[in-house]
């Protein structure tokens, strides 16, 4: 009797999971992670086809002769339809082998392993740290709306809005390499070798890139803060209770707010990802975006086209994580009501 | 993105003045190497993404398609079989052989006889002789790179005489075969048993050399370290212990870079108001290399307008490179009119009957012909942009409707394909005219990059480089400018060449003393570079 109370038990609860909103959420988004993926490798190989030149020319050089650049056609498949080159690279792509690189001949799956823990780590340290800040100061801020500490933060996120991150990155070289000699200008140390040094190699790029982000987040959080303090009848709710103001903005607006916040984050992805490619450049870090920028200069098309999509997923997959941290915060997204 | 990169060069241009201010110390500009060498130490040095930073093929000599462009990582793998050396000033430049002992030009230029060093090993142990060279100029003759010599070979044109000497016989005389090398991949002799062992695509990474240093890893376009090896040719050499070369963003990244103490050298500056604030910078050493290629503005002839010779007499009397060398540049750097240098052979500045700046003239002309519209292309390179635009500027006033494009290099030599572009910003010429990028490049009609199309001046530039006689040669090429001029062919202009920069206590000849340029960049002797700041 005892084992089948058991056995229901368990099928009850699995019921439950399964029929739960959340987890019909999580599955909805995950599948519609797979079509955009693979909406974003089809449009990344058309487009790369339609770029001008020849890749074959390319790696041969202004002096190759027609006969060498047909062989070469050839040897890299270039005479075959384009979807049959997509439909065999997409064979290959989803048993983990991105290609091999028109360029230097070598795979291109263990190069982007390799670069993807550095690009990883920077975008990491520049979205968590840039929230970290955004959060107390755009609380600190919405706390007194037009205060002193509101106004100084709207000016430190106005000046980071408006400088463009390899000049922020140029200034941050200038002061704390050239000037102060406390960080490095260049290079990468790998997590595995030191720690402190891999946090110093990665914090002024982690702040060319975070910088602005974090202007972004302030300003927005803020905002949502202060219509949420002025204007919501369940803070009315809470000042009336007695409910020490701070508490209210921490622990019940803040709570609404965060919504928003998270949205914005996890639309900012793809943008971050595309300002690595420019600051990884600049502290020569062997990152993915170094590599795809080698790989446009090059006009490698499976290097760029491994990029991309490495890029895709990972956009893809932040924003999901976005979508299920709300699904966690919000009870209506949770519940279906929106 | 690269656009970008560059273009916070110029914007940063004005927040360094502020460093620069603290910074001022006596002027370095172009001091030879100083103290005594030094055994030991490391050197890092930083070449930019877009030229010498990019070895995306690799640096197997006869698979690597931007050999031009590496002459550095090439020259302390490899070595070389005969290097361009100079005095500390620039002065005196000649082919030193290197891993070569001598050579001999027989037969009137058609026979090359190179006699190799005796004992010669390649790092990995195997033996460096005729066998081995022989192997590689037949793989390096395969290659597509604008790295491969221009020889017309005859038939079994590459032999071994013994196990020490290598003979080349051209089908035509090649007085300037030699001259060829340091910028050719024939010079860079790979191992051919390591070769063979790791297969091309792995020996790409990893090659194997006789040179002063060993590949210890390679990370394409990113990263090449580089230890001493124990088993150089050279006694007590090379100096340092490790050599690093890293790919960086761009000028001013690299500037800020070294000022860091993050890397010790910088190949290749060419962001003029950022070589003024290195000059001043008493941390660094600054060099700028003897120019070898001057600018010239490629019309091409075979096209409307400019194949009608007014049109092109318009643009060389709207054209005055000497304002723009002045206001621009503040006098560095010489203007030619022709396709030589100071730092190269054969160099004459003046050409008699060349069409100098005349306003009126240039008006008239483009009255006559009923007006000029075209585009004027060029790479998209800090000086070449800052010209072309002053170039825009100066043919408006003389009423010539002109667009200005930049490219990136694959975009270049599209265009070059295409046939149909009007104008192009280009250099042209070598330490030698005949070798590497040279004359021909830009003027023979079999290349896909000329905008001239004329047998006479193809007999001219051919002859000049198969004579062997030093003075002959100087003549032809004399003659080969005027008629250049005379048809009104390709304005030429500033010879420029870019600076190397090293921080206090790094020397070595090519990167604190001058020699001339090769292809953009200068040749750097790794083996002789020390660092007295370990």
């Amino acid at each position: 009797m005892t084992a089948i109370a058991q056995e229901r038990g368990y099928r009850s609860t699995w019921a439950r999971v399964l029929r739960s909103p959340a987890l019909r959420l999580v599955v909805k988004r995950l599948l519609l992670a797979i079509p955009i993926t693979l909406g974003v490798t089809i449009l990344t190989f058309w487009v790369i086809s339609l770029i001008p030149g020849n890749p074959a020319q390319q790696l041969l050089g202004p002096e190759a002769t027609p006969q060498q650049i047909h062989q070469m056609e050839l040897q890299l498949g270039l005479d075959r339809p384009a979807y049959e080159r997509y439909l065999s690279w997409l064979g290959g792509a989803v048993h983990g082998d991105l290609g091999t690189s028109l360029v230097s001949g070598q795979p291109v799956t263990p190069q982007l392993a390799d670069r993807l823990a550095v690009t990883g780590e920077l975008v990491a340290l520049a979205v968590f740290g840039s929230l970290a800040l955004a959060i107390p100061v755009a609380l600190l801020a919405a706390r007194r709306p037009n205060g002193v500490f509101d106004r100084v933060s709207m000016f430190v996120s106005m000046a980071g809005l408006s400088v463009a991150n390899y000049v922020l990155a140029l200034v941050l070289v200038l002061v704390f390499s050239v000037k102060l000699g406390v960080l490095p200008a260049i290079g990468f140390v790998p997590l595995s070798q030191s720690v402190t040094g891999n946090l110093q190699s990665l914090v002024m790029p982690a702040t060319a890139i975070g910088l602005p982000l974090f202007s972004i987040y302030t300003r927005f959080l803020r905002g949502d803060l202060v219509d949420q303090m002025q204007g919501q009848d369940y803070v009315m709710t809470a000042q009336a209770k007695g409910i020490d103001p701070w508490q209210v903005l921490v622990r019940h607006a803040f709570r609404n707010s965060s919504y928003g916040l998270i949205a914005v984050a996890g639309l900012n992805f793809g943008v971050i990802i595309g300002v690595t490619v420019i600051i990884e450049s600049i502290f020569a870090l062997p990152g993915l975006g170094q590599l795809m920028l080698q790989g446009i200069n090059a006009r490698d098309m499976v290097v760029i086209q491994a990029c991309v999509v490495v890029f895709a997923v990972v956009t893809v997959i932040g924003n999901l994580v976005a979508d299920l941290l709300q699904t966690v915060l919000d009870p209506r997204i949770r519940y279906g009501d929106r | 993105m690269r656009t970008n990169i560059k273009l916070m060069a110029a914007l940063m241009a004005a927040l360094l003045g502020a460093v620069a201010c603290s910074q001022q110390g006596s002027s370095t500009g172009a001091s030879p190497a100083g103290g005594s060498p030094q055994r030991g130490g490391q050197v890092t040095v930083l070449e930019d993404a877009a030229f010498a930073g990019g070895w995306p093929t690799g640096l197997d000599p006869a698979t690597n398609a931007t050999g031009g462009a590496n002459l550095s990582q090439m020259q302390a793998i490899y070595g070389g079989l005969f290097l361009l050396t100079a005095n500390p000033d620039g002065s005196g430049a000649k082919i030193t052989p290197n891993q070569a002992q001598s050579y001999e030009i027989a037969d009137g230029g058609k026979t090359l006889r190179i006699k190799l060093r005796p004992g010669l090993k390649f790092s990995d142990g195997t033996p460096f002789d005729a066998k081995a060279v022989v192997t590689n100029f037949k793989r390096d003759m395969t290659s597509t790179c604008t790295c491969k010599p221009i020889w017309i070979l005859a038939k079994d044109g590459i032999a071994q005489e013994g196990d020490d000497t290598v003979v080349l016989r051209f089908a035509q005389p090649t007085g300037a075969a030699i001259d060829n090398f340091p910028i050719a991949n024939v010079n860079w002799i790979v191992s051919p048993t390591a070769l063979q062992q790791m297969g091309e695509d792995k020996f790409r990474v990893n090659p194997v050399g006789a040179g002063p240093f060993k590949v210890v890893s390679n990370r394409l376009s990113s990263e090449l370290v580089l230890q001493r090896n124990p088993n150089y040719f050279k006694p007590g050499l090379p100096y340092l212990d490790r050599l690093t070369f890293k790919s960086i963003g761009g000028d001013q990244a690299a500037y800020q870079a070294l000022l860091a103490g993050q890397a010790q050298a910088y190949e290749g500056l060419t962001t003029v108001p950022l070589l003024d604030q290195a000059t001043k910078n008493d941390r660094l050493t600054v060099t700028s290399q003897p120019p070898t290629s001057p600018y010239v503005i490629q019309l091409n002839t075979s096209i409307p307008p400019f194949n009608n010779e007014k049109a092109r007499e318009a643009i060389y009397y709207a054209t005055d490179f000497d304002a723009i060398a002045k206001g621009l540049f503040k006098g560095k750097y010489p203007v030619s009119q022709s396709f030589t240098a100071p730092g190269g052979l054969f160099y004459h500045q003046q050409v008699p009957g060349y069409r100098t700046y005349d306003l009126a003239k240039a008006k008239q002309l483009v009255q006559e012909i009923g007006g000029i519209n075209i585009t004027l292309g060029t790479l998209g390179a800090y000086v070449a942009r800052q010209v072309n635009t002053a170039l825009q500027t100066q043919w408006r006033q003389a009423g010539i409707n002109v667009k200005i494009e930049d490219y990136q290099l694959n975009t270049l030599v599209q265009k070059f394909n295409s046939k149909k572009w009007t104008a192009m910003l280009q250099t042209a010429g070598a330490w030698d005219p005949a070798a590497g990028v040279g004359v021909a490049f830009r003027f023979n009609s079999n290349s896909p990059f000329t905008g001239v199309k004329d047998p006479k001046l193809d007999a001219l530039l051919n002859q000049a480089a198969g004579e062997v006689d030093p003075a002959k040669r100087d003549a032809l090429y004399m003659q080969s400018g005027k008629y250049i001029s005379d048809k009104a062919y390709a304005p030429f202009g500033l010879a420029f060449a870019p600076a190397n920069l090293a921080t206090k206590g790094v020397s070595g000849p090519g990167l604190t003393t001058k020699i001339p340029s090769l292809a953009v960049n200068n040749g750097i002797i790794w083996d002789q570079v020390w660092n007295s700041a370990k």
